[in-house]
């Protein structure tokens, strides 16, 4: 019975984490370059959203995929077009850029797709690995996930020798630290916070398509629910570091997934309460266990020439 | 610095011009968007103009659906002009509608003022204290009150959910929601046969205060000093920590209030999901508005319309009208931002070339090169 709560836990768990850790990774690169997104939100609930009407529209999960990649891209390209171009805030842009997407995204699902997107679509399928998948508590948890899952597990490690161990990497870490030294050594400040800034639209597209692709199956305004702001939260309390940002969306997941399991086995306590509770822990987290942040120093600053 | 050189006027043409032109190329937009929708456009804007202007009761929609997003984004502005982003005002807004809400079901009925006065105290309370938690982990943990003051909205939202599915439920209801309030608590319609209520009247006179108190007070004055320069307030003996405890608490509690106008005025009793993103939208109100409190009154009977007009669309499904308020919402305060981007580069540029021509008349034209210099 203990045994069975805990890997259904750690089965909900790493499920709910998928979505954040892709977005998270996706923040967590940009914010190293110095850009910050507080429309992470926006474009993973833009990825979210197309992701669902790229699968009505072609019944085919990879497109879908893609669509919902296209979709966090292009909130990412206003961003750019917004403080690169025209050197807005970053924050002001970003806080736009959420409200914007809510109302697009809900604007396109009540009008124009009627009641379509509602609809259940194909969801991307979970492959179990053979031997693995049957290990006790965590087998089922690890090894049983969609790809999706599987290649943002690899997107941990992957990312962390990307930004420390390739010239790419130190580009990015450049351009967050002292853009004018960066600029200097020959590198194109704007043209890799570019870059940082599309690779995040991607991942939290992706993250959000994951959300509706692989648990929902169907879209529902502001179905993100805070969701980019808990990985934006990550990325703090992991003190901009993968490994660390891994810790902290494991830690809101588990979280999450027993708010939602004492929910179903009717725990004592009101399942409003419940439901605030990552949230919460959030909030304690950034509060409590965050001792020394240091964000990259031109973290939200624009560079200008 | 760098929050208030993009965000607030620092002209004529940018307090003024930019805004308008950025809301005309926004309705333009909603206009493009609604025919890609297949209706058409004039007549949209026809039923919209009906419905949000066009008689005594169409005006008073505009206006009861302005003051909350107007009270909100008074509180926001503040914060901002201090340097600090209250995102959370939607939780406040909460906030303030179970306190003032609990103030109503506790207390017993009173001749008329004192119980929406109580109400509305409670509620202003409970906003303040909601706005100073972000304050107080910003100021003393160092934690970025952007991603808490956001939090804070979801576990206000689930606190009100609570309150009316547990405590305050009424048996048997389809939607929860409080039994409606006695009249005696509620805020008075002003004008018969409209919604105009005395909601209306707060708004304008927290306006008023909200101005005093930054630009006319020595609160304000440190206040702005905390926005501009963190440091060198500290320096001038300013206590930076309190002032953005105290400063958030203030931005929460015109959010506390505008979810008591709410309740006490437009719905009478508390219903679930009574702010529809009013908080959320306040901030593109206040930076439409380049944060005075003037131009604020402006944005927000602005989104006040849109959402009133929004309801009379004939091909209106549900949730299009809130909707169309958040696009037009962004993309105004986005093309705000196109246009002061535009008008800072063109600044530059005559600054640039000033700096040239002078450089050029007083050394000849071999010491052009100087000009770079003084262009920053």
């Amino acid at each position: 019975m203990d045994q069975d709560f805990l890997a259904l836990l750690l089965v909900a768990a790493v499920t709910l984490a998928g979505p954040l850790l892709i977005a998270a990774l996706g923040e967590l690169i940009s914010e190293t370059a110095g850009v910050i997104n507080i429309q992470l939100e926006g474009m993973m609930l833009a990825g979210a959203f197309s992701g669902v009407a790229g699968a009505l529209l072609t019944q085919n999960i990879a497109l879908a995929f893609l669509a919902a990649i296209g979709g966090g891209l292009a909130v990412a390209a206003l961003h750019g077009i917004a403080c690169f171009w025209f050197r807005a805030n970053q924050i002001v842009s970003g806080i736009t850029l959420n409200i914007l997407v809510l109302g697009t995204t809900t604007f396109l699902l009540v009008s124009a797709m009627g009641a379509d997107v509602t609809q259940s679509v194909v969801r991307v399928e979970r492959i179990a690995i053979p031997v693995l998948a049957d290990i006790p508590v965590i087998g089922q948890a690890l090894f049983n996930q969609n790809i999706v899952v599987y290649l943002a597990m690899l997107g941990v490690p992957l990312t962390w020798w990307m930004l420390d161990r390739t010239p790419f990497g130190l580009a990015l870490r450049a351009a967050g630290e002292r853009p004018e030294a960066a600029e200097s050594l020959g590198i194109d400040v704007h043209r890799v916070r570019w870059a940082a800034l599309a690779i995040c639209g991607a991942l939290a597209g992706i993250g959000g398509g994951l959300l509706t692709l692989g648990g929902l199956g169907f879209f529902t305004p502001g179905v993100t629910a805070g969701r980019g702001f808990i990985a934006l939260a990550a990325v703090v309390f992991g003190r901009w570091r993968p490994f660390g940002a891994l810790a902290a969306v494991l830690l809101f997941s588990v979280v999450d997934a027993f708010q939602i399991r004492a929910q179903t086995l009717g725990f004592p306590v009101p399942y409003q309460l419940l439901v605030a509770l990552p949230y919460l822990v959030t909030i304690i987290a950034l509060a409590g266990l965050v001792t020394r942040m240091r964000p990259p120093s031109a973290l939200g600053v624009n560079y200008e020439r | 610095m760098r929050i208030l050189r993009i965000v607030q006027a620092r002209s004529l043409a940018g307090a003024v011009l930019v805004p308008v032109a950025a809301v005309v190329l926004a309705l333009a937009s909603v206009a493009v968007l609604l025919m890609l929708i297949g209706a058409d456009p004039a007549e949209a804007f026809g039923s919209m103009f009906q419905a949000s202007l066009g008689d005594p009761h169409a005006l008073s929609t505009t206006v009861t659906k302005a003051v909350p997003r107007l009270v909100a984004a008074l509180g926001i502005a503040v914060a901002i002009r201090a340097g600090l982003w209250n995102i959370g005002a939607e939780g406040q807004i909460y906030m303030g509608g179970v306190a003032a809400t609990a103030v109503v079901l506790f207390a017993p009925e009173l001749p008329f003022p004192l119980i929406p006065l109580l109400a509305i105290a409670a509620a202003i309370i409970a906003g303040a204290a909601w706005g100073a938690i972000p304050g107080a982990l910003r100021a003393w943990r160092g934690v970025n009150e952007v991603i808490t003051s956001l939090m804070l909205v979801y576990v206000a939202v689930q606190i009100s959910r609570y309150m009316l599915e547990v405590p305050w439920a009424i048996p048997g209801a389809t939607f929860p929601s409080t039994e409606p309030f006695g009249s005696y608590a509620r805020l008075p319609i002003l004008v018969p046969a409209t919604l105009l209520n005395l909601g209306a009247v707060l708004a304008v006179i927290a306006a008023i205060a909200a101005w005093y108190l930054v630009d006319r007070t020595r609160f304000g004055l440190n206040l702005r000093a905390v926005g501009g320069n963190p440091r060198a307030s500290g320096f001038l003996g300013i206590r930076v920590k309190w002032m953005i405890f105290a400063v958030m608490a203030i931005s929460g509690a015109f959010a506390g209030l505008a979810g008591s106008i709410e309740v006490l005025g437009v719905r009478g009793r508390l219903i679930e999901g009574f702010s529809q993103a009013y908080g959320f939208e306040a901030i593109a109100v206040a930076l439409l508005g380049r944060l005075h409190p003037a131009g604020i009154v402006g944005a927000a009977l602005l989104f006040g319309a849109l959402d009133a007009g929004g309801a009379g669309l004939q091909t209106a499904a549900r949730g299009v009208s809130s909707s169309i308020v958040q696009i037009a919402a962004g993309l105004s305060v986005g093309y705000v931002l196109v246009g002061l981007g535009i008008q800072e580069k063109f600044r530059e540029r005559r600054r640039a070339s000033e700096a040239l021509a002078d450089t050029e008349r007083t050394h000849g034209v071999e010491a052009a090169g100087g000009s770079s210099e003084a262009s920053r």
